[in-house]
């Protein structure tokens, strides 16, 4: 049997049982990786043969119907009449937008609103002296919190310093960063990289970015273009401007300074 | 220009056919006062049973059965009746939430019976086998295998038994046990699929 349909087979093997059953984390992991090489197929293939089999059971023997205590149907019914109250107090909020007149009123309060938060905030994201505030948001937010110390690979960068701070529950983070030389936007831009051996064979895209100062650190937020299972390394690479998928350019800082293991087998001085 | 007219009023038909067997995810997308309360009378019996399947905890098994009678209030208005029927969206919501519900948990399924109250449930029944005949076409399916493969879905599918524990059950591998059950569902699908085509079709010449 060729490799490809081995592949295949396994994946639908996955499918069926997540049909059935709860998968194990190496499975659903497995799983996501061989949907990744085979797009045509979706997590929900066997879902709806399951369900109407299923459903087939209860309708056509008797037996194996059991009827629903009414102490449930009261709990049930008292879940709902709170969740509908919720979601009538949201429509009444979507109605107030429906009356054009309200809804032009608050619409010009939040844009002159939002400009000045703009303006008071325009530097939030990157400015380093709101480093303890986003550290103490992301650690609010998550509990997994990790950092590494860059590291750089060349005696280039020697000069560089600073972290990534990272939360692979909130699947966000950002990296901080002193030292980089200033970049020609039009001509390259750093890209951040992702190293999740045990989801992805190929690094992750984190984002790209540009130092436009060398006097002052500088904070930037990663923004991963996959979803990240466990994050066991980050790298930073100079690429085209717009970044690239996979990169083969050499890797400029790591953390942390070893490349993690990989079962992929992936070269170690490229991405 | 034939042609066209006459697919236009096959379409018409279909539509009307369809329509006439959904009412209440329909009804419950509209908010129509009371249609929560008939979606539990219809199918609070179906959910209450295939959760049974999963979660052998009395209190679990309340808990997730709320969360999937209101996961279904939710997901009312992306109902597509020309996609699925009724019954099999509700029991498609349902199992998702009760091996997501399991997961969460981390508990097996216990063997632990609870007491059953079969009082109305013809009633049930009887309103479900009218309205839906996707339930008939997919036991046409199942029909379809062979004794074995039937024992086998009858382990996974309906007593929800996991692969490995069938395998201890049958005395046979736990990889053959995944690939006939991979089979038997490829094979329910790809038959029913091609009942349900002849299905419409057969609708369609009756008008």
């Amino acid at each position: 049997m060729d490799r490809e349909k081995e592949k295949l087979e396994q994946l639908l093997d996955l499918l069926a049982m997540r049909s059935l059953m709860p998968l194990s984390h190496t499975e659903e992991l497995e799983m996501n990786h061989l949907l990744d090489e085979f797009p045509e197929y979706t997590p929900d293939y066997f879902e709806s043969t399951a369900a109407i089999a299923d459903a087939s059971l209860y309708v056509h023997d008797i037996n194996n119907l059991s009827s629903m205590p009414d102490s449930v149907k009261s709990k049930i019914l008292g879940k709902f009449n709170s969740e509908r109250k919720e979601s009538v107090a949201l429509k009444i909020f979507k109605n107030f937008f429906n009356a054009p007149r309200m809804a032009w009123a608050l619409t010009c309060m939040l844009a002159i609103g939002t400009s000045i938060s703009m303006i008071e905030f325009r530097n939030y994201e990157s400015n380093y002296r709101n480093l303890p505030v986003k550290k103490a948001v992301l650690e609010f937010a998550s509990d997994d919190l990790i950092e590494y110390n860059w590291f750089a690979q060349t005696d280039e960068f020697c000069d560089c310093s600073g972290s990534v701070i990272w939360s692979d529950d909130g699947q966000r983070g950002f990296i901080t960063l002193a030292g980089l030389p200033m970049n020609d936007p039009t001509q390259n831009q750093y890209q951040i990289w992702i190293v999740d051996p045990n989801m992805h064979a190929n690094p992750v895209d984190g984002g790209v970015f540009d130092i436009i100062t060398a006097d002052a650190p500088t904070i930037i937020p990663i923004n991963p273009k996959l979803p990240i299972d466990r994050a066991k390394g980050f790298a930073i690479t100079l690429e085209q401007p717009g970044g690239v998928v996979i990169s083969e350019q050499p890797l400029i800082l790591t953390a942390p300074k070893e490349r993690p293991e990989s079962s992929y087998g992936i070269t170690q001085t490229t991405i | 220009m034939g042609s066209s007219v006459k697919n236009l009023d096959l379409s018409k038909k279909k539509e009307r056919s369809v329509n006439k067997t959904v009412v209440i995810l329909d009804l419950i997308a509209k908010n129509h006062p009371g249609s929560f309360e008939m979606l539990i009378e219809k199918y609070g019996n179906l959910v209450w049973s295939i959760g049974k399947k999963f979660l052998g905890n009395q209190s679990d098994l309340e808990d997730a059965v709320q969360e999937v009678m209101i996961a279904i209030w939710k997901s009312a208005d992306k109902f597509d009746p020309n996609k699925a029927s009724e019954i099999t969206f509700i029991s498609m919501i349902a199992r998702r939430r009760f091996i997501d519900y399991l997961r969460k948990i981390t508990k097996h399924k216990s063997e632990d019976s609870m007491d059953d109250d079969n009082n109305n449930i013809h009633l049930y029944k009887e309103s479900l086998l009218n309205e839906e005949t996707d339930l008939a076409l997919v036991k046409s399916a199942i029909e379809e295998l062979d004794t074995d493969d039937q024992e086998l879905l009858n382990l996974s599918v309906y007593q929800g038994y996991s692969h490995s524990e069938i395998s201890e059950i049958l005395n046979i591998p736990l990889g053959t046990v995944k690939t006939r059950i991979r089979r038997n569902l490829m094979k329910l699908k790809d038959t029913f699929a091609t009942n349900k085509k002849q299905s419409t079709v057969i609708q369609f010449k009756n008008g």
